[in-house]
């Protein structure tokens, strides 16, 4: 089948408007006849093709709604066919069709402004929901994505974990419930051989990971078994296809050549298909899992790995939960040396990946809908003040016998083409709102971008979207008009709708809007309160940059610190820069890592309970060049090397848990290995990985004792940190001119990562909340609007008798001002629960906060009586002569 | 088809049914043929969109006035997922019996000098 266009494929969506056993029996016929029609009407021009399109949309509606309300009879009970008596539902649909579109274009004012306000209500929830869609609904790209499922280590009460190699090789032969297990972990390798030292995203992984995603050879193949394994790992590698494409330009002798990766050469045998999916994160290159750097020995007792398993069909993930976790208690059992309190624990694939985004994607659609509700709301209204106007013509339909329930219908189909004409346009608008969420969002998604599109899942929500506010607008409009009384229409002039339907609808509009407002001031007092955070240091003119040392090249520990000693002194030498030191993980680069602490002294506790510490590595003036504060003792310094007393310096936080009535200097820990290490300074807490984390423990051991092949350098700069970025990958590059530097930025902008996706959601929000208001202040003035005109009599009379404009302005803006306040009761109420249902965004802020409510309560009614004033002001000029004389 | 079945219960027939019936005279067809057929006896004053047309195939089906042939030989370059209706002998009645009841109407238009014959005009 050829590819066809977005109209085919809108038509293909809406065929989901039959009833089931209709669209598997006629549906692929009718999508043929479809395109075929579309086809020909192309050559004939872009007006034929219009006008095609339309006549297909009608006729999918009419006959669509038929085969609901008509569903045909079962051939072998029934003989007898009401549905082919003449005058069908069809034809009269049509009509109505016709009718609706001639009335709706005799009133272009009041077309254009309603398809207008639904068009954006209907495009933003589009755009929100091709997001949710892709990242939430769309099964992940593999096949059978349901049965992936990744496989945490647990440690006493912490989930989420790595995994001990070892226990991965006997989970894989002792468990009953995966059919195959890989291994991965990600880490970025150096490739060196080219013109400058490049870093590569690599992911070390088992030949079973492979088969458990699915993934393919594009060219030669992928990796076997044995040269995986960790004795008998060989030096191969498999390319992914886009790696291929960009840093090797294709080249077909690429397969087979030989790239040195951490001064390793390896061959490259295969290259992966392209956009082949990989868990997590895209990865350049994939090599054996014994080449892992990090591993140490695949032993017990280190989490160096992560396992993706695949499901046996039909295993739930409770039963593989189950069978995971009876295994890891035979193996603590077996080892209760490095396994005691270890266990596993099972998450399906999708949760992992989408599990975080979940919340903030849903709390955004909630506020499109809230939006659309609004102006569904304020479409009606518009409607029934139509629908006044409008009902001496109804009446004269009613009077040549029109019956109430072909009136209602009537109006209603006209308000379905009215949605169907917004809908449209929203589709349109929903197009180009997608991709400017896409640019505004997309990085913090699990998803690749390309990823979210209008695909048929979206159109069809958008066509069902469009249909269901029609119907939800046009059932008051509709209700309304089949009530009329035709003597009293017929009669006199009008006296109008009711204005209760009219006062409610207005005060839904605002109420909503008060949830939203409520919402969004939440939000962002959340995000002001995170950005007052103390971090416990000072972010601004810091440059940070890092860097990994190739394992094979720097295999000792004298290697790497000579190494890290002379780029630290050539750093400290660049113009501009102030101070300068090395750390194994920068704040808020979400790099660190957190072991059991043990303190000398202390009982000794079960491995799972003991308090777990985010263990740093630092040259000396880390502190100061963060500018860190020194409680007591003193800074890691150059005297502290290898072969001197083991030191620790741990944070404010850690001092006072661990040894609250003595000094902490002089005190022993234990920390990630064997030997004890002697705290020598307390420093101040700072934030590692988001601003509203608790407080976590810390501590820092110096490089020179403990060199690792992974650092991050930090520098204060006088001016502009960026200024000095070139100067800093150079001096690197002094010391050896094979090692790749990146990440290098501010630590401003790593600060503004970690707060960007609650800084969007805000804004967000925020607008939805600012639009909301802006349609319902339009409402409740249009509702006053139209009452005052409607009693433009009874204003007339009160001031001949001498009422002055101040009363009249009073008493109109009083009326408003009671609509108001029952809003402003029930979306406080509204509000509360929104706020709740937002409560895990939260920060620093309560879901009943006073301060919030009052404020969006005072704004809410200072901008809707403010819209009351304008009518009101009017109804004071009334001429009561004018006035009188209308009646 | 051992159903009792009364065609006279089946009249008047609506436009759309009637023109499908008209093509089916003229031997099987696929739905999409029928639609291009009726529109060009037609001259294009009864088109029919893919719902309406296969909304009345299913009555028509219900109804036995039509049937899906089974297992057709096909040309080779048609597209195998398409589905082909024959007229059934039932269908055939009704639609005569239509015919007739139409033609009724002509005659009495004619003698009421409300229609003239196109070959005297």
């Amino acid at each position: 089948m050829t590819r066809r266009g977005l109209a085919a494929r809108a038509y293909r969506a809406a065929l989901l408007l039959f009833p089931r056993d209709f669209r598997t029996r006629f549906g692929g016929d009718m999508y043929a006849f479809a395109a075929e029609r579309m086809t020909l009407a192309r050559r004939r021009g872009r007006a034929a093709y219009l006008r095609e399109s339309i006549s297909l949309a009608g006729d999918l509606i009419a006959t669509a709604t038929r085969e609901w309300t008509s569903r045909a009879p079962s051939p072998i009970t029934h003989v007898h066919l009401p549905a082919l008596r003449p005058r069908d539902d069809m034809d009269i649909l049509i009509r109505d069709i016709r009718f609706a579109l001639r009335s709706l274009r005799r009133r272009p004012g009041f077309t254009l402004v309603a398809s207008l306000t639904l068009a954006l209500a209907i495009g933003a929830n589009t755009a929100i929901f091709s997001v949710v869609n892709a990242v939430l609904i769309r099964p992940l790209p593999y096949h059978d994505a349901d049965r992936l499922a990744m496989i945490w280590g647990t440690q006493g009460a912490q989930g989420g974990q790595g995994v001990v190699y070892a226990d991965y090789l006997d989970w894989r032969t002792r468990n009953h419930t995966f059919s195959d297990m890989g291994v991965f972990r990600g880490q970025s390798v150096n490739l060196t051989g080219g013109e400058t030292p490049e870093r590569l995203i690599g992911n070390f992984v088992t030949a079973s990971f492979f088969r458990v995603i699915g993934a393919k050879a594009y060219r030669g193949r992928l990796f076997t078994d044995a040269e995986t394994e960790v004795a008998t790992k060989a030096p191969v590698a498999v390319m992914s296809y886009e790696c291929w494409q960009t840093r090797f330009g294709a080249n077909p002798r690429t397969l087979g050549s030989t790239v040195v990766i951490n001064g390793t050469p390896f061959t490259i045998v295969g290259i992966t298909t392209p956009a082949m999916p990989v868990p997590v994160f895209t990865s350049d290159v994939h090599l054996p899992i014994g080449y892992y750097p990090n591993a140490h020995g695949f032993d017990r007792g280190t989490r160096g790995v992560w396992v993706l398993g695949r499901l046996k069909p039909g295993v739930t993930l409770d039963a593989a939960r189950r069978d995971m976790a009876a295994t890891a208690k035979q193996l603590a059992q077996e080892y209760p040396a490095t396994n005691a309190g270890t266990g596993a624990d099972v998450v399906s694939l999708k949760e992992t990946l989408v599990g975080p985004e979940r919340g903030r994607l849903l709390i955004m659609l909630g506020a499109v809908i809230i939006v659309l509700l609004i102006a569904c709301a304020n479409v009606a209204n518009l409607q029934l003040a139509r629908g006044a106007s409008r009902a001496r013509e109804l009446s004269v339909r009613a009077a040549i016998g029109a019956g109430r329930g072909r009136i209602a219908r009537q109006l209603l189909t006209e308000n379905v083409v009215l949605s169907l004409i917004g809908g449209s346009a929203g589709l349109a608008a929903g197009a180009g709102l997608t991709k400017a969420l896409v640019a505004l969002i997309g990085p913090q998604l699990p998803v690749e971008p390309p990823a979210i599109t209008l695909d048929t899942t979206v159109l069809a929500f958008t066509f069902a979207i469009s249909i269901g506010t029609g119907v939800l607008f046009g059932v008051a409009p509709a209700w309304q008009a089949s009530r009329v009384n035709l003597n009293d229409m017929l009669r006199s002039r009008t006296r109008g709708t009711s204005t209760l339907t009219r006062n409610t609808l207005a005060v839904v509009q605002l109420a909503l809007s008060l949830a939203l407002l409520a919402s969004a001031g939440l939000l962002t007092r959340s995000l002001i309160a995170l950005e007052h955070v103390d971090p416990g240091l000072d972010a601004s003119h810091v440059l940070t940059a890092q860097f990994r040392l190739s394992a094979a090249k720097y295999d000792s520990p004298d290697k790497i610190w000579a190494m890290f000693d002379r780029t630290i002194h050539e750093i400290r030498a660049i113009p501009g820069v102030e101070s300068a030191a090395l750390v194994r993980a920068s704040p808020f680069s979400q790099n660190g890592e957190a072991y059991s602490a043990f303190v000398e002294g202390k009982p000794t506790v079960k491995i799972g309970d003991a308090p777990q510490m985010l263990l740093n590595i630092v040259t000396p003036g880390y502190f100061s060049t963060m500018h860190i504060p020194l409680r007591t003792g003193r800074d890691v310094a150059e005297t502290d090397r290898a072969g001197t007393l083991p030191v620790i310096v741990v944070n404010e936080s850690f001092a006072k848990a661990m040894w609250p009535h003595e000094p902490a200097l002089g005190k022993r820990v234990k920390v990630n290995g064997d030997e004890w290490l002697t705290v020598v300074g307390v420093v101040g807490d700072t934030k590692h990985f988001t601003l509203h984390e608790a407080q976590l423990f810390q501590g820092y051991v110096p490089h020179a004792q403990r060199p690792q092949v992974f650092t991050s350098i930090v520098a204060r700069t006088r001016g502009d940190p960026l200024a000095v970025a070139k100067s800093v990958r150079e001096a690197i590059w002094r010391v050896d001119r094979n090692q790749p530097v990146w990440r290098v930025q501010t630590m401003e902008q790593d600060i503004s990562g970690v707060v960007e996706s609650k800084k969007t959601m805000m804004w967000l929000t925020g607008l939805f909340a600012i639009v909301a208001l802006l349609v319902a202040t339009v409402g409740i003035y249009g509702v006053l609007s139209y009452t005052m005109s409607q009693r433009t009599h009874e204003l007339g009379v009160r001031v001949a008798l001498g009422a002055d404009s101040g009363r009249v302005v009073a008493m109109v803006v009083g009326e408003g001002a009671r609509l108001v306040g029952v809003a402003v009761g029930i979306g406080l109420v509204a509000a509360y629960v929104a706020a709740r249902l937002l409560r895990g965004e939260l920060f620093g802020v309560g879901a009943s906060d006073v301060i919030t409510f009052a404020t969006v309560s005072l704004v809410l009614s200072g901008v809707a009586i403010l819209a009351c004033y304008i009518p009101a002001k009017r109804a004071s000029r009334v001429d009561p002569m004018v006035a009188l004389r209308a009646e | 088809m051992p159903r009792k079945l009364d065609p006279a219960s089946q009249l008047p027939l609506t436009p759309v049914v009637l023109h499908i019936l008209l093509a089916l005279a003229g031997g099987e067809r696929h739905g999409y043929a029928i639609a291009q057929e009726v529109e060009e006896t037609t001259s294009g004053q009864v088109r029919m969109g893919p719902g309406t047309l296969y909304g009345s195939i299913q009555r028509m089906l219900a109804a036995a006035l039509i049937e899906e042939t089974p297992g057709r030989k096909r040309a080779a370059d048609d597209d195998e997922r398409r589905r082909y209706y024959r007229m059934t002998a039932f269908g055939r009645r009704v639609l005569e019996l239509e015919l007739e009841r139409l033609a009724a109407v002509v005659r009495l238009a004619r003698s009421r000098d409300l229609l003239r014959d196109p070959r005297t005009a």
